[in-house]
């Protein structure tokens, strides 16, 4: 009985150093510190305490709404505020890093926020005139989390692109929301604004739909997410296209978002055709296939300091010399172009650097990879002549820091040897102290 | 045998004979063998068989498992959100144990015994130490009795921890709790050369605390296993899961009351000492929580059919005093 009190004394103390995991006085007055720095100001309103989280979800997106709408008004102040969504120091160090002024922003499909090209435009990495660099700030991709809330540890009963989805809160299907963003910042960019020369074309492939995709509706009024079910397991892929006449150029966009819905139940031979059904679309004008690594599982999560390829593809063939953009989550950016096969790969950088008692093992980073390319394709847009056409593919994803940043494999053999070498002395000598000598012990029959 | 005695007896008889005449350590080692190599490399087969067995096929062997231990799912489930916990998603915890109990059903706590790569490794590790020469220790009954208990309370925390961790009150780096502190975690995927378990989690003083016990666990379950018979199996909270639902199972340890005359030949071969084997006259569903049902006790057995291994109430081993002997002439030949 008191090896089974140590036992609970042992889960007593565990229990003791959870209740020091939650926020201390002192991180809350550092939250505290860093609203003020916005502007002393709350980041905005929030939901009232004690919320459902069906409440929450359209505060949140009445609040977005209301911001894409003054996003609307081209007033300097309002856009600042807006960016003040991420800490002070997190913007100054993007344009400390970038080391160059904001892009003038170039008008694209959707009309990117101001403030969001002088977030992501710095990034430009000296491509050729009207390449890459010429729309820096107004690449649209696809975000499962809407700028308002950045990244971070992923919520409860949210699905992560290419990490494992929980499912919905209640009984059916999983839903997913993804958000269309312009930018080429994964944390600065804002909402793609609607553009009515650049209708988005959107197409769902669903793992057992037609391998052509089917249209998804636009979002509800007054929402800014595109919203599908996830029924049956596998990879989801979205794409939304748009195109836009510039001059005498004809700019493509396609915007992929891969999501997988993968769960420890359900049908295994629905599972097993998941994983190996084709994830390319075929009629994309441009696309972003990211390559599966050869061990890849079902729950996949790319780590900090692992290498990821790409295959850039155009209407389902390897597109060769494609100028491809890999930018990680703090917007360091990369680029190389494809090779024959269409092929990139980048290390994804290591950027998480909190301090240590802040550090998150499951802190969701996102990366975002553009690829471009120029064709002199002459043809006719809407009646209107173009005689070369610009091609832009976006493809964000999610990364983790690498278990080598927290994991300790000497600590552990250390500990485990420890106990192996005290327990191995205390069974000896506890052996050895009752081992008694020999004693030669004579009965006399005659008493 | 005369031939007039041999011309009577019936096949099914023959196979009779032989099963209960059976070099029975030699079959076991190779049953356990095959166990083994099946759940730990099974997967380089394409081998699963799910997520729910009813032993240690560990799911951190992320390669090789053929299939993963039920207490990794239940935890996981257990540690959902409580408003998902008390919804529809809860019939996906009753479906899976359904699933764990319908494989349980069929070998009852055989699967300790002959499967579990966990008490296969704890019997090699004994093999060892007898090779060595190096005495085994015993617990008193006092002991005895004091330590069954942990297996029910390390069960206990391992269900309601879960629930804590879904309520918010704990930590979700303590998910999951008991396969964070068990030892098959660390010790069974480097087997197939993973070593990513031997490590100690410094992201956070919960994760640093379970991973700290989990590897002073892996050292214990070492050297306890080195100088104890299946050390780990006295706590180990599938054991008492089983035992708590192992009223319908199949397979059945009986004993015959009339015809044992409590030698303690049973209870001397017995890993898990349990002294109820050889004292205990009256009940005759013997197995108790401790019970792995490695059937050595009915292999030692000289008194025909006072222990017997029964499924579906048909025996399938029985104790005879022609194995017995047949067992003792191999064991001590030069």
């Amino acid at each position: 009985m008191k090896k089974a009190g140590s036992a609970l004394a042992l889960f007593a103390l565990l229990a003791a150093t959870n209740i020091s995991a939650q926020p201390t006085e002192e991180q809350r007055a550092q939250w505290r510190a860093m609203r003020e720095a916005r502007g002393g100001e709350p980041a905005g309103p929030r939901p009232p305490e004690g919320a459902t989280q069906e409440e929450k979800r359209v505060f949140y997106q009445k609040r977005a709404a209301e911001r894409a709408q003054a996003e609307a008004v081209p007033a300097g102040s309002e856009h600042s505020a807006h960016a003040g969504q991420a800490p002070t120091e997190r913007k100054a160090e993007g344009s400390g890093k970038t080391g160059k002024p904001a892009v003038a922003p170039t008008p694209t499909f959707a009309g990117t926020a101001p403030e969001q090209t002088r977030g992501g435009g710095a990034a430009r990495p000296g491509g050729g005139a009207g390449g890459m660099g010429a729309r820096g700030g107004g690449a649209l991709w696809l975000s499962d989390s809407p700028p308002s809330r950045g990244d971070g540890p992923p919520r409860a009963g949210m699905g992560a692109m290419g990490g494992m989805n929980m499912g919905g809160e209640r009984s059916g299907p999983p839903v997913k929301r993804l958000w269309l963003r312009a930018g080429t910042d994964p944390q600065k960019s804002g909402f793609a604004r609607e553009d009515a020369e650049a209708p988005a074309e959107t197409l769902l492939v669903r793992p057992q739909g037609s391998l052509a995709g089917e249209p998804l509706p636009p979002p509800e009024e007054g929402r800014k997410n595109l919203s599908f079910e996830m029924p049956v397991q596998g990879y989801y892929r979205l794409y939304v296209t748009t195109r836009k006449l510039q001059g005498d150029t004809l700019n493509v966009a396609v915007a992929k978002a891969e999501v997988s819905n993968f769960s420890h139940g359900g049908d295994e031979e629905e599972r097993s055709q998941a994983l190996v059904a084709p994830r390319v679309l075929e009629s994309a004008p441009i696309e972003i296939v990211r390559e599966k690594l050869p061990n890849e599982k079902m729950f996949f999560q790319l780590k900090s300091g692992e290498h990821q390829a790409f295959v850039v593809l155009q209407k389902g063939l390897p597109l060769q010399g494609a100028r491809v953009r890999f930018v990680s989550h703090e917007g360091w950016t990369k680029e190389a172009v494809s090779d024959g096969q269409g092929r990139t790969s980048f290390q994804v950088v290591r950027d998480y650097f909190p301090p240590w008692d802040d550090f998150r093992k499951r802190f969701k980073a996102t990366y975002l990879v553009i690829a471009e390319a120029n064709a002199a394709e002459a043809g006719r847009h809407k009646d209107q002549p173009y005689g070369s056409v610009r091609y832009q593919a976006t493809l964000a994803g999610s990364y983790y820091p690498s278990p080598d940043d927290y994991r300790s494999h000497a600590w552990g053999l250390g500990v485990s040897l420890l106990i192996v070498i005290l327990c191995g002395i205390a069974v000896y000598l506890y052996r050895r102290r009752r081992t008694r000598p020999f004693r030669e012990v004579r009965l006399d029959d005659a008493e | 045998m005369t031939p007039s005695k041999s011309a009577c007896i019936t096949p099914l008889q023959a196979v009779r004979d032989a099963v209960n005449q059976v070099d029975f350590n030699r079959f076991r080692f190779w049953f356990q063998a095959i166990g083994f190599v099946l759940f730990v490399y099974g997967g380089y087969l394409a081998i699963d068989l799910g997520s729910r067995l009813p032993f240690f096929s560990c799911g951190y062997n992320q390669e090789g498992r053929g299939g993963v231990c039920y207490l990794l799912p239940l935890q996981h489930q257990l540690g959902r959100s409580w408003p998902t916990l008390f919804s529809a998603a809860s019939l996906a915890i009753l479906t899976g144990f359904l699933v764990f109990a319908a494989w349980f059903i069929v070998l009852n706590k055989g699967w300790c015994g002959f499967i579990c790569p966990l008490g296969t490794l704890q019997d090699w590790i004994t093999a060892l130490r007898r090779r060595l020469g190096i005495r085994y220790a015993r617990y008193s009954q006092g002991q005895f009795a004091q330590l069954t208990r942990i297996k029910y309370i390390l069960l206990a925390l391992t269900i309601l921890i879960p629930l804590g961790i879904g309520g918010g009150w704990f930590s979700r780096d303590m998910s999951p709790p008991f396969c964070l502190i068990c030892p098959a975690r660390m010790i069974l995927p480097i087997f197939t050369g993973d070593f990513s378990q031997f490590t100690i989690d410094f992201s956070s003083k919960t994760a640093m605390f379970m991973t700290a016990l989990g590897m002073a666990v892996t050292g214990l379950f070492l050297i306890g296993s080195f100088v104890k018979k299946r050390f780990f199996c006295f706590f180990c909270p599938m054991s008492a899961l089983h035992y708590l639902i192992s009223r319908p199972a199949l397979l059945k340890l009986k004993k015959d009351g009339d015809k044992c005359t409590r030698c303690g030949d049973c209870y001397r071969v017995c890993d898990m000492e349990i002294k109820e084997i050889a004292d205990d006259i009256k009940t005759t569903d013997i197995m108790t929580d401790d019970c792995t049902l490695c059937l050595k006790c009915v292999a030692s057995c000289p008194e025909p059919g006072a222990l017997k291994a029964t499924f579906v109430g048909i025996p399938i081993f029985e104790s005879t005093e022609a194995g017995f002997i047949k067992r003792m002439t191999r064991e001590h030949a030069p």
